[in-house]
């Protein structure tokens, strides 16, 4: 009877330790989720950016706002900044992505062992309630 | 995870869903409503910058060329000033870049910025109305299924009074 009871105990902590780990899954999945929406909206305004960049004559004055002051860049450099930054976001957007799909896949491993932890854990207990 | 339950949603019968089950689904969506709403006030204020910008362009016109302005130095600092070039201006085009554009270009401008904003707020709206149809029929249900467990606690309950 006192090595059931401490079975008992061994699967509850078991099962504390795999929540703990879950939630801890979720926060870093839900960081990802906001970082991925920033970077999503970064992708946008740049695209806006190029496409306003792209329609306009050769020769066309374009400034570039660093810090208080406007500074004279000419078109082809803004043209190349822009896709220099659209490329760095689109790299970041596919990292955020392959660990999203990681966290997705590891919250459905914790989700399982759970599941099975907690069948065992009311197994006990209908054994348990059985005996005594 | 939402937005993959979204195109499912679709197929699975409500009523075959438990009443918690049902309440959580009621949650979720009106979540999704209420991000959706601010999306739209979010677009509202982008789309009336772009309109404020679009219409003070009308005062420009070559013959305000000299005319004097306060130009505004900070929130509450005027400095006066003349208009030296009336027939161009310089646009912010986002991410610190700004482009000098004819009068006629930076209206260009605004007016397709104003129909882009326009157009991803009408998107949002269809959406919203099919998200809070989809709600409304989940209300619907739960109201049935209340209801059904109503009655049959009373029937219980009157099953009991008669036995005693």
């Amino acid at each position: 009877m006192k090595s059931f009871f401490t079975m008992a105990e061994e699967v509850q902590r078991k099962m504390q330790m795999e929540l703990d780990k879950y939630k801890q899954i979720q926060k870093e999945y839900q960081r990802a989720v906001s970082i991925r929406q920033q970077l999503d909206g970064q992708l946008s305004e740049n695209t806006f950016v190029k496409d306003e960049l792209d329609m306009l004559k050769p020769g066309a004055e374009v400034f570039k706002l660093i810090g208080p002051v406007l500074l004279k860049q000419s078109l082809e450099e803004a043209k190349q900044t822009v896709l220099k930054r659209m490329e760095f976001i689109k790299g970041e957007l596919k990292r955020q992505e392959d660990l999203l799909q990681d966290l997705d896949k590891k919250q459905d491993a914790h989700r399982e062992t759970l599941n099975k932890l907690q069948q065992q854990f009311q197994h006990m207990q209908v054994k348990a309630a059985m005996k005594a | 995870m939402a937005s993959q339950d979204g195109p499912q949603l679709q197929q699975v019968d409500l009523t075959k869903l438990s009443l918690p089950q049902l309440t959580q689904l009621r949650q979720q969506l009106d979540q999704e409503l209420s991000v959706f709403q601010e999306s739209l006030q979010t677009l509202k204020i982008a789309q009336q910058k772009f309109q404020d910008s679009g219409d003070s362009l009308e005062k420009i016109t070559p013959k305000a060329e000299g005319n004097p302005i306060l130009v505004p130095l900070t929130g509450s600092m005027y400095v006066p000033g003349r208009i030296a070039d009336a027939n161009s201006v310089i646009v912010d085009v986002g991410t610190g870049y700004f482009v000098q554009k004819d009068i006629d270009g930076a209206k260009d401008y605004f007016r397709r910025k104003v129909n882009y904003v326009t157009e991803q707020m009408e998107k949002i709206q269809v959406l919203g109305l099919e998200k809070s149809k989809i709600r409304d029929a989940v209300m619907d249900v739960v109201e049935i299924k209340f209801q059904a467990q109503l009655q049959l606690q009373e029937a219980a309950a009157a099953a009991a009074a008669e036995k005693s």
